[in-house]
């Protein structure tokens, strides 16, 4: 029994050091982003790499706080205007390498970095909610302590988190995780349209 | 199988294969449609079903209400609701009863309803995870629709499909049955010229060649059919009188001299003329030579009326009449004549009557008489004739003792006919070139008693003389037929029928009930011997029994031939296996002859035999003549392989 727990602590340690030497974006796509994007693009990826190295042992909170200052940071465009099309769901690397996008794209790129600091995808949801403020639709990236605590919302607009009843300002519709979907029924690699969408995107490492 | 059948089955079966391939992925490529459909009704339902329930901010009865009155619209297999922790909140289940389609095809096709999956919340709050899968129900009805006119529709184009390729194999394939009609009638040795070349290049190479091929074997027939007519006329022909010559009798003669002659006896006249030297220095060669011209009209119109008369001259001056079944009375009555017409032509060519003038010899032959006794026998009668006034003289056969008289003979064929006592025995005939057994020929014998029996020269001749000849044929072809399982020792037999059984009206429509119902069970290949004297007639009857015998497989040989037909046209029509002649036939035939008969028979695959041959001497002399295949006596002291 002793020798078995040694075994997995071992695993456990072997998982979590090979994990740590892996960057979030890897060297070839960060050369291809690099030659599209130019040089600032890179510079972009090399400082969210340090950001995510830096909160990489601290707190969930911690880690939600770096990487929702860290895109916060990117300019808000309409998906009209970046990709020519009403609403496109872009990937991380797309998002950070042509440093705009709208609200989807910034949940997008935050929950793909929490989930690279091991933060545990089923506490994020991409939740949808109307701005009584802008009077529009829009998302959020929701993270629960536990499936029943209230979630704290890391929003684009209002740039700090906030537990989601500070929010007066959002009415939260639908609640959505891909992954958690995914889970559910593994046979199908169909969950949800976007979702899917997104998730070939990433797969091609569509930049 | 023939190349028709092969290509058939074949681009049959890759036409069914490419069908049943496209049917198969045809309704799989449906069958994944209506999952996938199914999939997307459950999605589109579990998405807005969930935001309805989200509206019910956590209260499970408000989801519940919702959640049946979507699950009782019908369409759904199960709806379930799961919290976070994925313990069930509310669950509806329904059990299909698939009764709208058979159970082998629920059975055949597997129809997965998937299961779509959306999350539930109320407010910012998780509630779970909502589970819906569609009710396969409606797609396996609208999947056996589907199958079913599928399998509809695919059988009606694979019927056409096969109906049209038959069509088109057979327009394809039309020119190669001609080909094949051809080649099949070459190895029949049938020669015909195929007018309509086909299109295809490969066939109409093919049946040029053949046509080529059949012109030569043509030419080659035609030109020894010439040369052997060119070398009878030379051979068989007086060059003045135009009759038949000594050759030709002699020839002639082993068919009226054996046990199953037509004839038991008859008469041979032998007609010289005395003082011809006397006669050439008195009136001169011309007019002699007119004179043997008028007196061989003479002969001719004297035998006119004879049936199987030969009238040959066998010497310079001396004429032999053969007139087989005719009296001794009528005999010296003819010769009468004949001397009384010569004496008025000699008259007539002012010539001396005492100085020339006409013998007569009549010698009364029996059918068990040789050749050289005839001969001998004939001289004999013509010398004494010589030495009488009137100049005829009259011989008569010795009269053999028989042991047993005319009726008894009678009796004991009657009654052999009448119990079946008659077995066959047989002797080989053998190809001396390689020493193997070309078929066996079939004799009978008559049977007295368990140990001894009458052979067929023995009992041939009395039966002849009763008139019991073709009772005797008729017996054993029925014996032949109803029981040839009792011949297994040969693979090839051969049965020779004579003249008079195959002429007998009812003979005909015997044989061919006796075909109908056993030559299927024929235990061995069997050879039908003709006569060639009667083949070569080409009459109604003989193509009767030629048309008989093919339908039946059963092949034709010749025997007695001695080539004395007009045309050898009828060898081509007939197509027998092989020709037996005597061995003296071939032994006396000049090179020239005997290399325009092997140039008709070889193009047209005919085997030459020789029979009667008794001694190793002739069978040299036959080897050195070409002649390989013999039959006689020579074959029991012969080493086979």
């Amino acid at each position: 029994m002793f020798k078995l727990k040694v075994l997995l602590i071992l695993s456990l340690l072997f998982t979590n050091i090979t994990h740590a030497d892996e960057p979030y974006v890897e060297d070839s796509l960060l050369e291809k982003i690099s030659n599209k994007y130019k040089i600032y693009a890179k510079k972009r990826f090399e400082l969210l790499q340090e950001t995510l190295d830096n909160v990489r042992y601290k707190s969930d909170l911690e880690k939600l706080e770096a990487v929702n200052d860290f895109f916060n940071e990117v300019r808000y465009s309409s998906d009209i205007k970046v990709y020519g099309k009403s609403d496109y769901w872009a990937t991380p690397w797309e998002f950070l390498g042509k440093d705009r996008g709208d609200c989807e794209d910034y949940v997008i790129s935050k929950y793909f970095a929490l989930k690279y600091l091991e933060v545990d995808y089923k506490k994020l949801f991409f939740t949808y909610v109307r701005s009584t403020k802008f009077k529009e639709p829009h998302m959020v990236l929701t993270y629960f302590e536990t499936p029943k605590s209230e979630p704290l919302v890391l929003d684009n607009y209002n740039r700090k988190i906030f537990p989601a009843s500070q929010r007066k300002d959002l009415t939260p519709i639908y609640n959505f995780n891909g992954d958690i979907l995914d889970e559910a029924d593994k046979k199908n690699e169909k969950s949800h349209k976007k979702w899917d969408e997104l998730k070939l995107n990433m797969q091609r490492k569509k930049i | 199988m023939t190349l028709y059948k092969q290509t058939a089955l074949l681009l049959s079966l890759f036409l069914l294969i490419i069908l049943t391939t496209v049917l198969v992925l045809n309704f799989q490529s449906v069958n994944r449609g209506v999952e996938e459909r199914l999939y997307e009704d459950a999605k589109n339902t579990a998405t807005s079903l969930s935001l309805s329930l989200g509206g019910a901010n956590g209260d499970l009865s408000m989801m519940s209400t919702m959640i049946n009155a979507n699950f009782d619209s019908g369409n759904y297999r199960k709806i379930a609701l799961v919290d976070v922790e994925n313990n069930p909140l509310y669950e509806r289940v329904t059990e299909s009863d698939l009764v709208v389609v058979p159970k082998w095809f629920t059975k055949l096709v597997a129809l997965r309803a998937p299961v779509a999956f959306a999350n539930v919340s109320a407010g910012w709050s998780q509630v779970g995870i909502l589970h819906i899968q569609s009710d396969s129900t409606y797609a396996y009805k609208q999947l056996y629709s589907i199958l079913m006119d599928l399998l509809i529709s695919f059988a009606i184009i694979a019927a056409l499909s096969l109906a049209v390729l038959n069509l088109l194999l057979h327009a394809i394939l039309r020119p190669l049955k001609e080909v094949q009609k051809q080649a099949t009638a070459i190895t029949k040795n049938e020669f015909i010229i195929q007018e309509n070349i086909p299109y295809t290049k490969e066939l109409s190479d093919v049946v040029l060649g053949m046509n080529n091929m059949v012109s030569k074997v043509k030419a080659m027939f035609d030109k020894g059919n010439e040369e052997l007519k060119a070398h009878k006329e030379l051979e068989y022909t007086d060059e003045d009188t135009q009759l038949r010559n000594r050759k030709y009798l002699i020839d002639r003669l082993p068919a009226y001299l054996k046990v199953d002659a037509s004839y038991e006896g008859g008469v041979n006249m032998i007609v010289a003329f005395n003082g011809i030297n006397e006669a050439n220095e008195r009136i001169g060669h011309q007019q002699v030579d007119k004179l043997f011209v008028a007196i061989a009209e003479i002969f001719r119109k004297s035998t006119r009326d004879i049936n199987e008369s030969i009238v040959a001259r066998i010497n310079g001056t001396e004429f032999s009449i053969f007139l087989p079944g005719y009296s001794e009375s009528d005999a010296i009555k003819l010769a009468k004549s004949i001397q009384k017409s010569c004496f008025n032509a000699i008259d007539s060519a002012g010539l001396n009557q005492h100085e020339t003038f006409v013998c007569i010899g009549i010698y009364e032959y029996n059918h068990k008489n040789s050749i050289s006794e005839l001969f001998s026998r004939s001289d004999n009668a013509l010398a004494q004739a010589k030495f009488n006034n009137e100049h005829i003289h009259l011989e008569k056969t010795d009269t053999a003792v028989e042991v047993m008289g005319k009726v008894a003979w009678k009796q004991l064929i009657n009654k052999a006919i009448e119990k079946s006592r008659f077995s066959f025995v047989s002797w080989a005939v053998v190809d001396i070139k390689n020493m193997k057994t070309v078929h066996h020929v079939l004799s009978i014998n008559l049977i007295l008693d368990k140990n001894s029996s009458y052979g067929y020269a023995q009992f041939m001749a009395p039966a002849i003389r009763s008139g019991l000849s073709c009772d005797i044929y008729k017996k054993i072809v029925t014996m032949l037929f109803n029981d040839s399982v009792s011949l297994l020792g040969a693979s090839t037999y051969s049965l020779r029928l004579p003249q008079e059984y195959l002429q007998k009206q009812e003979t005909y429509h015997e044989i061919s009930e006796l075909l109908r119902a056993n030559a299927s069970m024929l235990a061995f290949k069997l050879i039908i011997e003709l006569p060639d004297r009667l083949v070569r007639q080409d009459s109604k009857n003989i193509r009767e029994y030629i048309e008989l015998f093919r339908r039946y497989s059963i092949d034709i040989g010749i025997f007695e031939f001695i080539g004395e037909s007009e045309d050898y046209q009828y060898l081509k029509e007939l197509r027998p296996s092989y020709i037996k002649a005597q061995s003296s036939y071939f032994l006396t035939q000049s090179d020239q002859s005997i290399s325009s008969l092997r140039l008709i028979t070889d193009s047209i695959g005919i085997s030459l035999i020789a029979v009667g041959v008794s001694d190793m001497e002739t069978l040299e002399m036959l080897r050195e003549k070409g002649i390989s295949i013999v039959q006689g006596k020579i074959t029991e002291t012969l080493e086979l392989d």
